[in-house]
């Protein structure tokens, strides 16, 4: 995404506000969504399918969480929570009342949206650091009631699978198949946030985060745009519950605890607050760092003891790379990675002559 | 400096990259038979996958040394997933990808995830002494192997004990402790089944995670209820809690029996071996160093120049390991000796079902596995903490085995 | 009746135990104004190198006690050296996620440096519980209280009346304005670390005696958010207080509310209790407020 600006010439404010104000980012962006759709899936083997689901489905859940806390300003440790409950709504719906995918899909971002909303509303009295652990209790409560009211958890298991998705009679089975499912319900995710942001909804998102005070003067409804806050990212917590639930096959409340939502916030922190841009690396780096990190020690590692030697050494380093490089990154650049990402672009910008 | 490190971490980055596109393990040897071993060795349940994998590898080791499985090496490919069910899936394709005939499962979230892909790959896996207890009907789920003692079979076999040891008492009240998640309430039917027919009286208290603080729950156990025996299912660090405040409330440890999660040396030595002392404990696999096998192991590293590993001093969990990857090993060669090469996932299922009369000494129990029952009998052993270590109460054992098959039944009326 | 006083008694033992890991949560946030998520790897820290000091090394206990504090305090300079020095004057969450890091870090180098196996930790309080007037109650929970109440006394008249603890609220209050005023941040951050150093030295010590001395450990930690929050976050009087009362709260909930809902009310009641009071105190029971202007 080099976006030289060169010869880019404003001449009204529409041009200003473009989605894309500059036309070398509409083909990059073009150029990006071709790769992925086409040559990417087709050439990938399942493996590397596998591992991109995960990514794309956590890059959903970044963008939720930054619409949230990057824009509003309202740090949230109940993104996890949120997540379950669009996962039980959609197995719910799925199996009981045999609802299609799609349908299962929007009820239950509809439903992580209004227990979502309901959550926020202490909101109305408290702040920063404070909310951020009342949220934190919206986590707990959620994983009780879903542990242990039956009639949710359909039985002491607390876990209910579901079918295949399927979409006008075709069955969704493969990996490749549910890439390209993923990839469309992400990509629209990715589209309606960059979109929300340009509306008098989104700018009232980040007056708020910027001086609520000063928004409220300026005639804005703090209570129901936070509200509306914790709906729309909620809503984007529930359709990443809903993927998870239709990727592994089965809603279990164990994959969303505390633990996954510390990941998300670091997903959003790491890769930058209040930016789309941000959201995606951000996903990516925490779901890959592991990842690439086994890779990587396995790879130094293998070459001088044999894998079950070292296998206890390996692993706690991993984990000590993982806490290192976030530490990293965070000291290079506390903005995150789209800061490190505009700081590579700008320097292209103008390249090859900087002054 | 800002632009310097800039670069630095892009440099870095791209390095990463590169190193984990040229991994030499991407490419393998056809003639190798890929075994997936999930493991934590970080993580939550990290204190049992520390003794366990080198159980594992060791075994498959002492197999390669010897000439491998019908003359064919085996590869273990051990990957940590922290517990974590979106890295357990990363894992089983990772698996799957490198040709992998059997998978050993780890952690029971990770088993409910990853149920329906094995059936659909065709990839046996194995959830031993964990994982979802239905699983031992083998109609139901073909490619889930319980392969130890199942939640349900360790309820059976601990109420069992407690009847030979009550001499019919008259009103016996029994009080089931357990930890609050999926996992820890799976026995709980089998316990008001076997409650109702035997006519004593239960009552269950639930330890919510992490399971670090439950003094209230063993305080009403001691002072409201006053049960004559306490089962116990804990995970974690919340085993030795539980005997240090039953020892607290003066609670005679020997009327207390834990689950095979919660009978290992570690959890003795946290709360004290001598507060312990007298504890019960269920095993699926032997404990102690005494086995034929054990001690080939040892002699395999002395013939290396090195000392045997630490680890083999934990022996509840070293041996499950050797267990893990002796069953395995069993099922490779069964599908070789019938099936011939190639070594495919389906084949291995079948060797699994025929697995039988396995015992490598005493290690493994009496083992039947058939197509019916993945769970080969749910064969259990008690064992006591005596004086510093774990001392056989009973031989090899199973109960009610009728109360099971009518769970399996509902279960499977019920679907889900 | 008298289960009643016995589950609250006891929930009150063991809120002074919570109370002791949320001292070193408060102390960082009253001096830096961060959220540390690796306070209960902190602790789980301490408790490492007491055990390998007393059953690898075979040191006395006091030996042993006092390596384990000059140890944390080192490891707590360190961790200030390296990874919160260069965040100052950064945006608060940046330092918060640094802490999520830490905790990585310290999960990885606990195992790593001291073996992932079970610990133990002998102390030499007896096991065998008092009886107080038909009360049980053990005697390490006293132990707990008395050096939690010590705790509160000394940093309590630390902050309110010494020179270098009125310097450090005035860094929590504005790392700015402190630093206009000639007042070095860098050192009460430091000096702020090495505290919960020492807190969670004890921490260690305590809670590896209770739970044996594993990654496990670091568990303590999710214990204290309800605490800190119902207390206040800046309130040292305001931790002990939270974890009196969310011990207490968690002990009678678990023998009362328990047996109707199936289990594991101690798990949400704290908090929401705690979401209660936020309701009507937004700055926690005796946390400071914050005044906004325009």
């Amino acid at each position: 995404m080099i976006n030289r600006e060169c010869g880019v010439l404003k001449t009204s404010y529409e041009a200003d506000m473009a989605l894309y104000p500059i036309p070398l980012a509409r083909s990059t962006v073009l150029g990006i969504a071709i790769i992925v759709f086409l040559p990417f899936p087709v050439l990938a083997n399942d493996y590397l399918l596998s591992v991109a689901n995960l990514v794309n489905i956590a890059i959903l859940g970044a963008l939720g969480l930054n619409i949230l806390t990057g824009y509003t300003g309202q740090v949230s440790l109940g993104h996890g929570a949120f997540m379950s409950v669009g996962a039980y709504t959609a197995a719910i719906l799925a199996t009981r009342y045999h609802l299609p995918f799609w349908l299962a899909l929007a009820a239950g971002g509809v439903m992580a949206a209004a227990v979502g909303s309901f959550f926020g509303i202490p909101s109305l009295r408290i702040k920063g650091l404070y909310l951020a652990i009342a949220t934190l209790a919206g986590q707990f409560i959620i994983e009780w009631s879903l542990n242990h009211i039956t009639w949710i958890s359909g039985g002491i298991q607390s876990s209910i699978y579901v079918p295949r998705p399927a979409l006008g009679g075709y069955v969704i089975n493969t990996q490749r198949g549910m890439y390209y499912l993923i990839l469309i319900v992400v990509s629209l995710g990715i589209v309606a946030a960059m979109n929300l942001f340009r509306t008098r909804v989104g700018r009232a998102f980040v007056a708020i985060r910027d001086h609520d005070v000063a928004a409220e003067i300026i005639g804005i409804n703090i209570f129901r745009y936070k509200l509306l806050s914790f709906a729309i990212s909620s809503f984007y917590a529930g359709v990443t519950g809903v993927l998870y639930t239709y990727y592994l096959g089965i809603a279990n409340y164990e994959q969303f605890t505390i633990v996954t939502s510390v990941n998300f916030l670091a997903m959003i922190i790491i890769g930058g607050l209040g930016s789309i841009l941000g959201s995606i690396f951000g996903a990516a780096f925490i779901t890959l760092l592991p990842i690439l990190l086994r890779y990587v020690v396995e790879g130094i590692g293998g070459l001088f003891f044999t894998i079950s030697d070292v296998a206890g050494v390996l692993t706690n380093l991993q984990l000590i790379l993982f806490g290192g490089l976030i530490i990293f990154f965070l000291i290079v650049e506390p903005d995150g990675l789209k800061k490190l990402w505009r700081n590579i672009t700008d320097y292209f910008r103008v390249w090859p002559f900087p002054y | 400096m800002r632009k310097r490190l800039a670069h630095l971490s892009v440099a870095v980055a791209i390095l990463v990259l590169v190193l984990a596109l040229v991994n030499p393990e991407v490419t393998w040897a056809t003639h190798e038979i890929v075994v997936g071993l999930q493991c934590d060795r970080t993580g939550p349940v990290q204190t049992i996958g520390v003794f366990l994998c080198p159980g594992f590898h060791d075994y498959v080791k002492l197999v390669n040394k010897k000439g491998g499985v019908e003359g064919h090496k085996i590869r273990v490919i051990e990957i940590d997933h922290k517990y974590e069910v979106p890295l357990g899936v990363e894992a089983y394709e990772r698996f799957k990808q490198q040709g992998a005939v059997s998978v050993s499962l780890y952690g029971t979230p990770n088993v409910y995830a990853l149920t329906p892909r094995l059936t659909e790959d065709k990839i046996p896996g194995t959830s031993p002494g964990f994982g979802r207890a239905d699983a031992t009907d083998g109609t139901r789920f073909p490619y889930v192997f319980p392969i130890a003692a199942s939640y349900w079979s360790q309820a059976t076999a601990s109420v069992k004990y407690i009847l030979d040891h009550s001499k019919g008492k008259k009103g016996l009240k029994i009080a089931f402790l357990y930890y609050d998640n999926p996992a820890g309430r799976e026995p709980l039917p089998i316990f008001e089944k076997l409650a109702k027919r035997e006519g004593f009286e239960l009552r269950t208290f639930a330890v919510p995670p992490p399971g670090i603080e439950m003094s209230a729950q063993i305080l009403d156990i001691a002072q409201r209820f006053k049960p004559d025996w306490v089962i116990t299912h804990l995970f974690g660090r919340s085993p030795s809690v539980s005997m240090k405040e039953l020892r607290r409330v003066g609670f005679p440890m020997d009327h207390v029996i834990g689950f095979v999660w919660g009978a290992a040396e570690a959890d003795a030595e946290a709360a004290g071996w001598s507060t312990a002392e007298g504890y019960l404990g269920i095993q699926f696999a032997g404990v102690g160093s005494d086995f034929p096998i054990l001690k080939e192991i040892a002699k395999m590293y002395r013939d290396e120049g090195k000392d045997p590993p630490r680890e083999m001093n934990s022996t509840v969990y070293y041996n499950r390991g050797v267990l893990i990857a002796a069953l395995h090993t069993e099922a490779i060669r069964q599908a070789i000796k019938r099936f011939g090469l190639p070594v495919t996932g389906e084949k291995v299922k079948k060797g699994f079902e025929s697995i039988k009369g396995f015992t490598l000494e005493g290690l493994v129990p009496p083992l039947e596995i058939t197509p019916n029952d993945h769970e080969g009998g749910g064969w259990v052993r008690i064992y006591q903490i005596k004086g510093g270590k774990w001392a056989p109460m009973t031989d090899w054992f199973k109960a009610y085995g009728d109360v099971i098959q009518e769970a399996l039944k509902e279960a499977a009326a019920k679907g889900s | 009746m008298d289960f009643f006083l016995q589950l609250l008694v006891n929930g009150l033992m063991v809120g002074a135990l919570y109370a002791l890991v949320a001292l070193g949560f408060v102390l960082i946030y009253k001096a830096t104004d961060a959220i540390n998520f690796a306070q209960g790897e902190l602790v789980m820290i301490g408790g490492f190198i007491v055990a390998v000091l007393l059953g690898s090394y075979g040191f006395p206990l006091v030996v042993a006690v006092a390596g384990t504090i000059v140890a944390m305090i080192v490891l707590a300079f360190g961790v200030e050296r390296m990874i919160l020095r260069p965040l100052i004057g950064r945006p608060v969450i940046a330092v918060i996620m640094a802490t999520i890091g830490l905790a990585s870090i310290l999960k990885g180098i606990g195992p790593l440096l001291f073996r992932a196996e079970t610990k133990n930790v002998p102390l030499p309080i007896p096991d065998a519980p008092l009886f107080v007037s038909g009360l049980l109650i053990s005697p390490i929970q006293i132990v707990a209280v008395a050096i939690s109440l010590i705790f509160l006394a000394l940093f309590g008249s630390f902050f309110l009346r010494s020179r270098i603890g009125i310097a450090m609220r005035a860094v929590a209050d504005s790392q700015q304005v402190a630093m206009a005023m000639g007042i070095s941040v860098e050192r009460y951050f430091a000096l702020a670390w090495a505290m919960a150093g020492i807190v969670s030295a004890i921490g260690g010590i305590i809670w590896g005696n209770l739970l044996g001395v594993d990654v496990h450990l670091s568990l303590v930690g999710l214990k204290v958010f309800p605490v800190v929050i119902l207390g206040g976050l800046d309130s040292i009087l305001g931790a002990v207080v939270g974890g009196l009362i969310v011990g207490g709260v968690e002990s009678v909930a678990a023998g009362y509310i328990d047996p109707y809902v199936g289990g594991g009310t101690k798990d949400f009641i704290p908090y929401l209790l705690m979401i209660v009071i936020l309701m009507i105190r937004p700055y926690g029971l005796f946390g400071k407020e914050i005044i906004e202007r325009v």
